[in-house]
C-alpha cells in the first residue's frame, strides 16, 4: 500500500477523469484523421488532384501541435493521475502488460516522429513517398488504439486470466473485440468534426473546401452509424451482467447518459447539416461539435469507469487498492480477508502511525486518536471514488463541487451518528457498487467516529455560509 | 540497461529543447550579427524537441514503474498534486514554445512567450527531479507523510531535491546538448547551397566554445552532486572519479575538434555516450538507496510471459523499420533546398515499413483468434 494523495481542490478521480477524457479525443482524432488524410491523399495522387494537399499540409500542421503531441502528453498524464490517484492499479495493469505497452510505445514514436516527417515534407519529397508516410501515419495510430484498447478492456473484463494469470488471455478479453471495434468507428465521427473544423478554415475560394466538407461529414455519420450498431448488438451484450447493473444505479448520474445522448444526437444532427449544406459550414458549428462531442466522451469514459466499480480490475483488485482473488498461476495470494481478520492498521504500510496503534487492541483510545485511524481508514477505503474530506472540494458561488462527497451520501440517508454509520458500513457492501468494509469491529467504529464527525462538520460549514 | 538506454534518448530531447528554447531567447534579444538567424533555427526545434521528448520519455518512465514501482509510486502520491501537474505544465510551456515559433520567431516577437515556455519546460524538470529524489530516500517517506503524527494528503510539498544534481542534468546538459546539435546543424546543411558558409562556421564553433566553456561547469555540479547526494549514500569516491574522468574526456575531445562541422557526428556519438554515462550514475545513486532496504532490482522476481514478448519483438522488429524509413525520409528531404526524390533504397524501405506495419495487424489479429479459440 502507499501514501494515498487525494486531491486538493478537485478530487484525485477527477483530475484523471479531465485527463482521460482529453486523451481519448486527441488520440482518437489522430487515428481516424490518419485514415481520413490518407483517404485525401490517394485521391490527390492517384486522381492527380494537387489541390487537396493546401487542406491535408493545414490538417497536419494541426495534427501536429495538438492531436499528436498533445495526445502523447495527456497520455503520460493519465500514467501521472493514476500513479498519484491509485498506485497500486496502475501498478497491477503495468506489471502484466508492460511489453504490450513497450511494444505500444513504438507506435507512439512513429506517430510522433511519423507526423513530424509528414508535415516537414510536404512538397520536399515525390508524392508517392509522402504517400507511404501517410499509410504509416493511419496504421500505427491504429496500432497505439488496438494496443491499449486490450488493457483498458482488461479492467472491466479480466476474463481466464484470473485462472491462467496469461498476459494474453488478459489482453484478448471477452470485450476486447467489440470495444476496438467501436472505438474504431467511434472515432470518425470525432475526425469528422475535426475535418470540418479544419475545412471550414479553408478560404471560402478553396476549391476542395465543399467537397471535403462533404467527405468529413459522410466519414463522420458513417462511423457514428456502425459504433452504434457495434455497440447494441456486440459490445452492449458482451458485457458482464454486474457491469450492465450498474449501468442503472446511482453511480452512474442520471444526467450522464443524457449527455452522451445529447452529444451524440447534436453531433449527427451537425454532421447531416455539413453534408446538406457544406457552403454554410462555419468553424464555430465545428468547434461546438468538437465541444459537444468532449462532454459525450466525458460522460462516455465515466461511465466506462464506473461499470467496474467497486473494482479497479474487476474480480481482482477492488477500488481501495487491496487485491481480493488468489491468482495461482502468477503467485499472488488475496489480501482482504486476512487483513479484515488481522485488521487494517499496523498491517498495511503507512497505515501505522505510531499515535494511532493502541487502537489495534482492546483498550480504550482517546478520541482524537479514533478520529485520526478513521481519517487513514476512510482515506485508505473510500477516497479512491469519494470526496472525505474539504481538501478535495471547491466552492463556486451557492455551488459546491465535490465527488459524491460522503458527508453529503451519508445526510441524505439520514446516517448521522456513530452508531449508525457503523451499522451502515456494516452493510455497505449490499450495494452492487459498493465494496464491503474490509477491517476490525474496532477499526469500523473508528471510521464510522470520522464520518460522524465529517458530517457535522459539514452542516456547520453550511450553517455558517447561510 | 533498457532503462538507462531509453533515458538517454529521453534527456537528450529534453536538455536539447531546454537549451534551443535558451537560444532562441537570448539571440533575438542579443539581436547582433548572425544571432537572430540562429535564434529563428532554434525556436523551430524546441516545440519538437519538446515532443519527442515527451514520446521517448515513455519508455524509461514505464521501466520505473516496473522495477521501481514501491519508490517511484510512493514518491508520486507524496508529490500527488505536481506529479499531476506536470502534464499541465508541459502542455504549457509546448503551447507556448509552438505559439513563438509559429507567430513569434519570424521577427523575433512575443519574447515573452518564448521566456514563459523556457520557465514551464525547466519548471517541468523540476518536478521530476523532485519526484526522483522523493524516490530515494524511503527512510523520510513516512515523516513526509505524516508529519507530527498527522497524514497529509494534498502532495503539494516539494520534498526533496538536490541542486547540483539538478544543474547538472538541466542546465548544463541542455547547453552541451544544443552544443552538440549546433555542430550537427553546420554539418547538415553545409551541403546546401543556400545556406552561407560563413553563417555554418559560426554555427559549429559556437557550438565547440559552448562546449568548452561548459564541460568545467559540467565537472564541477557533477562533483557538487557527488559531494552531496553521493556522500550521503556513499558513493561520492566513485563519483569523483568517474566525473573527473568524463570531464576531462569530453573536454580534450571537444578541444581536439578541428573542424566541428565535419566532426559532428562524432562529437554526438561522444556526447551520447557522456550522457548513457551520468545516466548510468544517476541508477546507481538509487540502487545504493534501495540496497539499503534491501531491495535490489538483480533480484526483481520476472515472470516469462511468451504472449507480450512475442507481441514486443515482433513490434520492435516493425517499428525500428519504419522508424528508420522515417528519419531517412526526414533526413533526405531536407539535404536541398527544393527537397529531393529519396534513394531508390529508402524508397523500398518504405514499402517494406509499410508492408511490415500492414502485417503487423494481420499477425495481432491472429495471435487474437488464436488466444480466443486454443487457450480458451
Amino acid at each position: 500500500m502507499f501514501p494515498i494523495w487525494e486531491g486538493v481542490w478537485v478530487h484525485s478521480a477527477m483530475f484523471i477523469a479531465i485527463i482521460s477524457a482529453f486523451h481519448v479525443l486527441a488520440s482518437h482524432i489522430t487515428v481516424a484523421a490518419g485514415w481520413f488524410n490518407l483517404f485525401l491523399e490517394r485521391k490527390a495522387v492517384y486522381e492527380n488532384r494537387p489541390e487537396l494537399y493546401a487542406y491535408l499540409k493545414r490538417s497536419a500542421l494541426g495534427l501536429l501541435v495538438f492531436a499528436y503531441v498533445f495526445g502523447a502528453m495527456a497520455g503520460v498524464g493519465i500514467w501521472q493521475s493514476t500513479t498519484a490517484a491509485n498506485p497500486r492499479g496502475i501498478s497491477a495493469l503495468i506489471h502484466n502488460f508492460v511489453l504490450y505497452w513497450g511494444a505500444e510505445w513504438y507506435m507512439f514514436l512513429i506517430d510522433v516522429v511519423g507526423i513530424i516527417a509528414y508535415y516537414y515534407t510536404f512538397g520536399r519529397v515525390s508524392p508517392r513517398t509522402h504517400l507511404k508516410i501517410a499509410w504509416l501515419l493511419a496504421l500505427g495510430g491504429t496500432g497505439t488504439l488496438a494496443i491499449i484498447v486490450g488493457i483498458l478492456s482488461f479492467k472491466l473484463t479480466p476474463g481466464n486470466w484470473l485462472q491462467s494469470g496469461l498476459s494474453l488471455e488478459g489482453f484478448y478479453n471477452p470485450t476486447f473485440w467489440p470495444q476496438l471495434f467501436m472505438r474504431f468507428f467511434l472515432m470518425f465521427t470525432i475526425t469528422g468534426a475535426w475535418a470540418l473544423l479544419i475545412a471550414s478554415l479553408m478560404p471560402k475560394n478553396f476549391p476542395e473546401r465543399e467537397r471535403i466538407i462533404r467527405y468529413a461529414a459522410a466519414f463522420g455519420l458513417l462511423g457514428l452509424v456502425l459504433a452504434l450498431i457495434v455497440f447494441t448488438t456486440w459490445y452492449y451484450p458482451a458485457l458482464p451482467e454486474h457491469a450492465r447493473a450498474i449501468l442503472f444505479t446511482p453511480a452512474i448520474p442520471s444526467p450522464t447518459f443524457a449527455v452522451i445522448q445529447g452529444g451524440l444526437i447534436l453531433t449527427a444532427l451537425g454532421l447531416i447539416f455539413a453534408l446538406s449544406a457544406p457552403k454554410l459550414q462555419h468553424p464555430l458549428i465545428a468547434l461546438g461539435a468538437m465541444g459537444v462531442l468532449f462532454a459525450a466522451i466525458f460522460g462516455a469514459e465515466r461511465t466506462r469507469e464506473v461499470m467496474r466499480k467497486p473494482d479497479i480490475i474487476h474480480g481482482y483488485m477492488s477500488s481501495n487498492q487491496l487485491v481480493m482473488t488468489d491468482v495461482p498461476a502468477k503467485g499472488i495470494r488475496a489480501e482482504e480477508q486476512p487483513l479484515h481478520e488481522r485488521g487494517m492498521m499496523k498491517n498495511l504500510p503507512f497505515l501505522q502511525l505510531p499515535e494511532a496503534s493502541s487502537l489495534v487492541g482492546t483498550q480504550p483510545v482517546a478520541r482524537e486518536h479514533q478520529l485520526e485511524v478513521g481519517r487513514l481508514l476512510t482515506l485508505q477505503q473510500c477516497s479512491a471514488c469519494h470526496s472525505v474530506s474539504p481538501q478535495t472540494s471547491l466552492q463556486i458561488g451557492e455551488k459546491r463541487l465535490e465527488l459524491r462527497s460522503l458527508a453529503r451520501l451519508l445526510e441524505a440517508r439520514n446516517q448521522t451518528t456513530q452508531a449508525s454509520i457503523a451499522a451502515y458500513l456494516g452493510a455497505i457492501g449490499g450495494f452492487p457498487y459498493m465494496h464491503p468494509f474490509v477491517g476490525t469491529e474496532a477499526e469500523r467504529q473508528a471510521m464510522a467516529a470520522y464520518l460522524a464527525w465529517l458530517v457535522s462538520e459539514r452542516r456547520g460549514m453550511e450553517q455558517a455560509r447561510r | 540497461m533498457l532503462l538507462v538506454a531509453t533515458f538517454v534518448l529521453h534527456i537528450f530531447f529534453v536538455t536539447l529543447a531546454l537549451g534551443t528554447s535558451g537560444l532562441s531567447l537570448f539571440g533575438f534579444w542579443w539581436k547582433k550579427g548572425n544571432w537572430p538567424t540562429l535564434a529563428r533555427l532554434a525556436a523551430r526545434v524546441t516545440p519538437n524537441a519538446v515532443g519527442l521528448g515527451i514520446v521517448t520519455g515513455i519508455a524509461p518512465l514505464l521501466f520505473i514503474q516496473v522495477i521501481y514501482d514501491p519508490a517511484w509510486y510512493t514518491a508520486n502520491t507524496l508529490t500527488g498534486f505536481w506529479s499531476v501537474a506536470f502534464i499541465f505544465v508541459v502542455m504549457g510551456g509546448y503551447s507556448l514554445a509552438y505559439l513563438f515559433y509559429l507567430k513569434g520567431s519570424p521577427e523575433g516577437r512575443l519574447l515573452w512567450a518564448a521566456a514563459f515556455s523556457l520557465a514551464l519546460l525547466f519548471f517541468a524538470g523540476w518536478i521530476m527531479h523532485v519526484l526522483a529524489s522523493v524516490s530515494i530516500y524511503p527512510e523520510k517517506w513516512l515523516q513526509w507523510y505524516a508529519p507530527g503524527g498527522a497524514v497529509d494528503t494534498r502532495g503539494m510539498h516539494f520534498h526533496a531535491y538536490n541542486l547540483p544534481r539538478l544543474t547538472l542534468l538541466l542546465p548544463i546538459q541542455a547547453l552541451l546538448s544544443l552544443a552538440t546539435v549546433l555542430m550537427l546543424l553546420a554539418w547538415y546543411f553545409r551541403k546546401r547551397e543556400d545556406f552561407d558558409r560563413s553563417f555554418l562556421d559560426w554555427v559549429a564553433s559556437l557550438g565547440r566554445r559552448i562546449a568548452l566553456w561548459v564541460v568545467p561547469l559540467f565537472w564541477l555540479a557533477g562533483m557538487g552532486w557527488a559531494a552531496t547526494q553521493g556522500r550521503y549514500f556513499d558513493l561520492h569516491g566513485p563519483m569523483e572519479i568517474w566525473f573527473t574522468l568524463l570531464a576531462l574526456g569530453l573536454f580534450l575531445f571537444y578541444r581536439s575538434l578541428r573542424n566541428p562541422a565535419l566532426q559532428a557526428p562524432q562529437a554526438l556519438g561522444v556526447w551520447l555516450v557522456a550522457l548513457l554515462n551520468v545516466g548510468i550514475m544517476r541508477e546507481l545513486v538509487r540502487a545504493a538507496s534501495l540496497e539499503r532496504f534491501g531491495y535490489r532490482v538483480a533480484e526483481y522476481p520476472w515472470q516469462l510471459d511468451w504472449g507480450g514478448v512475442t507481441i514486443f519483438v515482433l513490434t520492435t522488429l516493425v517499428g525500428v523499420t519504419v522508424l528508420a524509413f522515417l528519419v531517412g525520409v526526414l533526413y533526405a528531404s531536407g539535404s536541398k533546398k527544393e527537397g529531393v526524390e529519396v534513394s531508390p533504397a529508402l524508397e523500398r524501405l518504405g514499402s517494406v515499413a509499410v508492408g511490415m506495419l500492414g502485417a503487423w495487424f494481420g499477425f495481432f489479429l491472429l495471435l487474437g483468434v488464436y488466444t480466443v479459440i486454443f487457450l480458451r
